[in-house]
């Protein structure tokens, strides 16, 4: 062969480095992890060529996000919600808490009430999250819901004051707030591909290696079945349903999605999926769309340019925001 | 073995020697270029450095071909940098397996496996032995074993083809001169 | 040039028909298994259990706090006996698509439902 042929030797030398590079294209490492945080499971999936950077990003989201739970939670000694509920001042509160009750008030101001962010007391009066739930006797109800407004809390800077009948719960909120914080956490680690998933309500940061993420939405009514598929990429989605936790009494069934407006569970949906730019507006408007029905809570929506919603009222429909079908999968 | 008086004693083994270090350097030339080559699955090779290991085994017996997959598995690891990395093991147990077969064959088939049969059952022990090695090491998926009787079939086809390859190669070589007395 | 049938002896031949059949006969046994998605059970070290959903089971694992029992149908697996005092997995109802995950971390459980494939897996996580 005449190997002294110089163009010989620059082909086979570019067919070498042409294949190399098909080689040594980066493989895509994964790292994955569960832990039991706010009540449910939150599952970190990370994609990336550094195996080690992946799981020091992750441990670190995870251990931001307990951090978070005691701070936001209710029933945590030190948590800023129960340091607002014993005391009749004002009390100065951490800048993560200002920002979700900054939040949370909007909504509850531009929903009529029908987002609450002072609906500790009847959901304690309820027991959804105890052993023995049970349904309370109609003027219980109403003395839970006194003074429950979107005027109950005032919140100056970080000087929050309460109106005395009022406990604050932030169970519709906190945990999209804390999802954030362990995607922003994740990002700073130089991370550009995960999901961070607590039981359902979900951040998906970047893609899913080379494609967006797939993301089944929950069937109401069917257990195990998806209602639609959600094609999505740097966007948080949240669902709230009427399936998740729920107890029955003398034949009705009570779920945990209370109208503050009655104090009792709100029966316009089955369920809303809100695909939004944080999970913290997509975990709030997922609450407040749910008691609001299909109406009034598309009419919220638009406020949120960016934010969609899937909504399946209670006799199954489903109705689409209108940049929704974008992220639908069609079939 | 034959050897004319005239020649010094060592010849033969020398002989031997530079012949089995120039099919081992072959065989890493072969084998490197093969892992460049673009291929639909990770670990799907056409295994035509193997076609130098059965030459050296019906050459010069099953010492040299261990010697020659031994050394051609960990120089290749280390000409392309992934000594002791997964895929390293998984070529050395497929190697290994190969080998074990092979000179198994050769050695107590009692002359009945020509190089292609020796090849073809080679390379069904390298997939085997392959897929073991990442069983153990890499993922404990159950779509492993759905794609290993795939993965057989294609190495039947491969070792055919390398097996040919080598009954060829040694048609030749044992008409050469310097090989003739071996 | 020789051409490679006439390179093969008998017994090369035979044994190349010979694994030939058993390849073939192990890719038919395996694609008439039904596909689809695959229950993994983790108990933080390792898969303690893999299977599909062909069968109807209940199984019992041995964590630190005890045992956790969990039932396989056709509509999904649950768990439907937990030794931990909050019982949060036990809530967590049937996990049956590709993406579901149900965990018991005060007993080290961990049951995820996976495509048959990775490449497959119909959703990456599922909503709700």
């Amino acid at each position: 062969m005449p190997w002294n042929r110089p163009w010989l030797l620059v082909v086979l030398l570019t067919l070498i480095l042409a294949m190399s590079w098909w080689h040594w294209r980066p493989a895509g490492g994964e790292a994955r992890q569960v832990r039991l945080l706010m009540g449910t499971t939150v599952e970190i999936v990370a994609f990336g060529d550094n195996q080690r950077r992946l799981e020091q990003a992750i441990d670190a989201a995870m251990d931001e996000m307990a951090r978070l739970e005691r701070l936001l939670g209710n029933g945590y000694p030190e948590s800023d919600p129960d340091r607002i509920n014993a005391s009749d001042s004002a009390v100065t509160v951490a800048a993560e808490t200002a920002a979700v009750l900054d939040l949370g008030l909007e909504i509850a101001q531009l929903s009529n009430g029908a987002f609450d962010l002072g609906l500790g007391r009847l959901k304690t009066l309820w027991g959804m999250e105890g052993p023995a739930p049970r349904v309370p006797d109609a003027g219980a109800v109403e003395a839970a819901l006194a003074g429950v407004g979107p005027t109950a809390l005032q919140l100056d800077g970080p000087q929050v004051t309460r109106r005395a009948a009022v406990a604050i719960d932030l169970g519709g909120i906190a945990k999209g707030e804390i999802v954030d914080h362990a995607v922003a956490l994740l990002r700073r680690h130089g991370i550009e591909q995960a999901a961070v998933n607590a039981g359902g309500d979900m951040y998906l940061l970047g893609r899913h290696r080379d494609r967006p993420w797939r993301i089944g939405i929950q069937h109401p009514r069917q257990p195990g079945e998806v209602a639609a598929t959600l094609h999505l990429a740097d966007r948080a989605v949240v669902t709230s349903g009427d399936y998740e936790r729920f107890f029955e009494q003398d034949g009705v069934r009570y779920h945990h999605l209370f109208d503050p407006r009655s104090g009792y569970p709100a029966d316009a949906c089955q369920s809303v999926t809100v695909v939004a730019e944080s999970a913290v507006l997509a975990d709030a408007l997922a609450t407040a769309l749910f008691v609001l029905g299909v109406e009034d809570g598309l009419a919220l929506l638009a406020h949120f340019p960016g934010s969609d919603a899937l909504m399946i009222d209670a006799a199954g429909r489903q109705h689409l925001s209108a940049g929704m079908a974008a992220w639908l999968e069609q079939p | 073995m034959t050897s004319s008086a005239a020649e010094p004693a060592g010849l033969p083994a020398a002989r031997r020697r530079t012949f089995l270090a120039l099919f081992t350097a072959l065989a890493i030339v072969v084998h490197t270029f093969e892992t460049l080559l673009p291929t639909p699955l990770p670990w799907l090779r056409l295994g035509l450095a193997n076609a130098l290991a059965l030459v050296v085994l019906f050459l010069y017996g099953p010492g040299a071909a261990w010697s020659l997959t031994l050394s051609r598995i960990v120089l290749g690891a280390l000409l392309l940098g992934r000594l002791f990395t997964p895929g390293f093991w998984l070529a050395l147990a497929g190697g290994c397996l190969a080998t074990l077969v092979m000179t198994g064959l050769h050695r107590f088939g009692r002359g009945r496996f020509g190089p292609v049969g020796i090849s073809v059952a080679g390379a069904v022990s390298h997939a085997c032995g392959q897929t073991l090695a990442a069983w153990a090491l890499l993922v404990r998926h159950d779509a492993l074993w759905r794609v290993l009787p795939l993965f057989l079939l294609f190495a039947i086809a491969t070792g055919l083809l390398t097996g040919w390859v080598a009954a060829l190669l040694l048609e030749r070589l044992k008409r050469h001169p310097a090989l003739a007395d071996t | 040039m020789t051409s490679l049938w006439a390179c093969m002896t008998g017994a090369d031949r035979l044994l190349t028909l010979a694994l030939t059949l058993f390849a073939l006969a192990g890719a038919g046994w395996l694609l008439s298994a039904p596909p689809g998605e695959r229950i993994l059970v983790d108990d933080g070290v390792q898969i303690v259990y893999q299977g599909g959903f062909d069968r109807v089971a209940e199984l019992s694992f041995h964590g630190p706090m005890g045992t956790s029992r969990l039932a396989i149908a056709a509509d999904g697996v649950r768990v439907i006996e937990a030794p931990c005092p909050q019982k949060l997995c036990m809530g967590m109802g049937p996990a049956r698509r590709s993406g579901d995950l149900i965990a018991c971390l005060p007993n080290r459980l961990l049951v995820r439902i996976v495509g048959a494939q990775p490449a497959e897996a119909v959703h990456d996580l599922i909503s709700r």
